[in-house]
């Protein structure tokens, strides 16, 4: 079997290195688009921020490709698949044909169509060699522009550099997607005391500068700087798909066994769209979990294996200096959209603070401030079990004080919760 | 995948929360009685009066070595799971995710640690601390495992049915 991995990020290696670990005949190749082992993106904040080393963000070493006889094309862009021929093309021409194809291209960084984005000192986060570039650049002043996770710890990490930072943010709240307001307003009351400096609700109209930054020009302000970091989202990649007529929507669209319609090509990782694990919903998470799971379901099923993918669920943290929050399932705002009985369960204690989004009474999504969050994968077992808050509660009330050991779980959990 | 070859088993009932196998533990890992250094985690439910002894199980999928920005949580040969402390940087995703917020946080370093079984030696420290009450006990190969007890089940019902 010919197996062409096309992506060397997260899910491209899982399924290479899975197949690999089953099948010793197996003819692997992964096409890269870049010139480096796998890396972790998750890494790369934190390397720009001087917390670890630049060999500290590798997953893999050149020798562990060799050592598994995996063959990694450096430079090898993939540009069109023709699924009759199965073939893929790649930038040079050159052809390469197929017996199984795993799409794990990943997604690329939305670039707004901002005046004078093209100067020079605008950087992102998002692969590792744009990442070097920003860690060598010797600025003083930073703007962020998007406050998404990776704009924090990107935001976080030139604070460390000693950059004067900037993080403009055009909904009403920084994390948007991952945050609800009251936990939000927390964060930025933090970030703001570390010396960030965050503006909501604010577009930015214009990068200024002739050849390099000198400014952004947002709607409310102008703020001098000589670095921009653009942080505002991964669109998943599906124009590769398009070329040999995938079926995508907002991503490749994949069945519960990560095979797009094409059955003979997979997609997993951040270019696809895949259903929420606890609701059945449509879901994108882009998070790294969710690409390694769904690589191992592909390459066991390449492999010939009966496996089902359980579906995909948001969990993402949010750390800065000493700021621990973490969030999972769903927000108050996604919950906005869903019919159903809706409760929110708030505690407060200090600086520390917990939000449980419950539907129907079932946990559905959480969000955690300082210690709360330590034990906020309590919460997240009880939405994957879809415990019952009313049959706790009721529990909790008349259990014999002293005499039920057993139900410890339970009874930590409805501490948690504050019952 | 690496199995844990044996496993810690825990019985709230008889934990009269002493904390002894914490101190056993930091002194094993740090050489200091520092309850705070221990990787055991006597938790105290208060409504209940009861004492808890939590600590990591070493999840076969353990999702907290996928959430670890870092790739610092290491599937060991005996099969549980350490945090690398030269990578960690204390972002706390292994404790979130943890279904039973098992790692405990150095609260000198701020990175995060997890129950190694103390591997080298005869028993876990926790566990000979424990000698006494049996709060914790060490299970040897095979004995906590739901294929094992079904099996078993199987057995007991041949027995019951033969007769
Ligand atoms: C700065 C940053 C921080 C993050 N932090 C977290 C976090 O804390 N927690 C979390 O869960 N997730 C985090 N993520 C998201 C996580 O990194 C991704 O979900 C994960 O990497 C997805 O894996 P993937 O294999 O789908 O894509 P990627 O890892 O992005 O890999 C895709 C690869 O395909 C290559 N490629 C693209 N197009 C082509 C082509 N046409 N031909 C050949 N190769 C191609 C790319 O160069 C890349 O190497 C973060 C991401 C970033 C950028």
């Amino acid at each position: 079997m010919k197996l062409v991995i096309i992506g060397n990020g997260i899910a491209g290696n899982q399924v290479a290195f899975d197949v690999r670990a089953k099948d010793p005949e197996a003819d692997i190749l992964i096409l890269s688009a870049e010139d480096v082992p796998e890396y972790d993106p998750c890494s790369l904040p934190y390397f720009l921020g001087g917390e670890c080393q630049q060999t500290d963000v590798f997953r893999k070493t050149p020798g562990d490709y060799k050592a598994h006889r995996i063959d990694l094309r450096f430079d090898a862009r993939a540009v069109s698949i023709d699924p009759d021929k199965k073939q893929v093309t790649i930038h040079t021409g050159e052809e390469i044909g197929y017996d199984k194809l795993v799409l794990a291209h990943g997604g690329d960084l939305f670039i707004p169509p901002l005046p004078g984005i093209d100067n020079a000192g605008v950087f992102s986060c998002k692969q590792l060699s744009e990442t070097r570039k920003l860690a060598a650049h010797n600025g003083t002043g930073a703007v962020v522009i998007g406050s998404g996770a990776i704009g924090i710890e990107a935001a976080e990490a030139l604070k460390r550099k000693g950059y004067e930072v900037y993080v403009i943010e055009l909904m009403d709240w920084i994390l948007p997607s991952l945050f609800d307001e009251p936990t939000a307003r927390r964060l930025e009351t933090e970030l703001t005391g570390y010396g960030i400096q965050v503006f909501t609700h604010e577009k930015v109209m214009e990068i200024k500068g002739d050849g390099h930054v000198t400014g952004v020009v947002t709607d409310r302000r102008t703020i001098d700087c000589d670095t921009v970091v653009v942080a505002t989202g991964v669109v998943p990649g599906t124009a590769l798909a398009k070329t040999a007529g995938i079926e995508t929507g907002r991503g490749i669209q994949v069945n519960r066994q990560m095979q797009t319609n094409d059955p003979d090509i997979y997609a997993c990782g951040d270019c696809v769209e895949t259903i929420d694990a606890c609701t059945g919903e449509i879901a994108m998470f882009q998070l790294k979990h969710n690409a390694i799971e769904q690589a191992q379901v592909a390459a066991r099923h390449i492999l010939g294996e009966p496996v089902r993918y359980l579906g995909a669920y948001a969990f993402a943290r949010a750390h800065f200096f000493d700021t621990h929050a973490a969030t999972f399932g769903k927000t108050q705002r996604a919950l906005d959209c869903v019919f159903g009985d809706k409760r929110i369960v708030e505690r407060e204690d200090k600086n520390n603070y917990l939000r449980v989004m419950l539907l129907d009474n079932q946990i559905v999504g959480g969000q955690a401030i300082g210690t709360f969050a330590d034990e906020l994968g309590l919460l997240i077992g009880a939405m994957w079990r879809k415990d019952d808050f009313l049959d706790i509660a009721a529990k909790m009330r008349t259990l014999p004080k002293g005499g039920a050991v057993h139900a410890w779980p339970m009874v930590r959990l409805g501490t948690l919760l504050g019952m | 995948m690496n199995v844990r070859r044996e496993q810690l088993s825990i019985d709230p009932e008889k934990c009269t929360g002493c904390r002894r196998c914490m101190i056993a533990c930091a002194m094993k890992h740090h050489g200091r009685i520092d309850p705070g250094l221990s990787r055991v985690n006597v938790i105290r439910l208060e409504s209940q009066d009861l004492n808890v002894p939590v600590i990591c199980m070493a999840c076969d999928t353990a999702p907290c070595i996928k959430v670890c920005p870092m790739n610092a949580r290491i599937r060991q040969a005996n099969g549980t799971v350490t945090t690398n402390p030269d990578v960690c940087i204390g972002c706390r995703a292994c404790v979130y995710i943890c279904p039973a917020g098992t790692p405990r946080i150095d609260p000198y370093t701020g990175r995060t640690m997890t129950c190694d079984m103390c591997e080298g030696e005869t028993e876990p420290w926790c566990v000979a601390a424990c000698r006494q009450e049996k709060a914790l006990t060490l299970c040897p190969t095979g004995a906590v495992s739901h294929r094992a007890a079904r099996q078993a089940a199987g057995r007991t019902k041949k027995f019951h049915t033969c007769n």
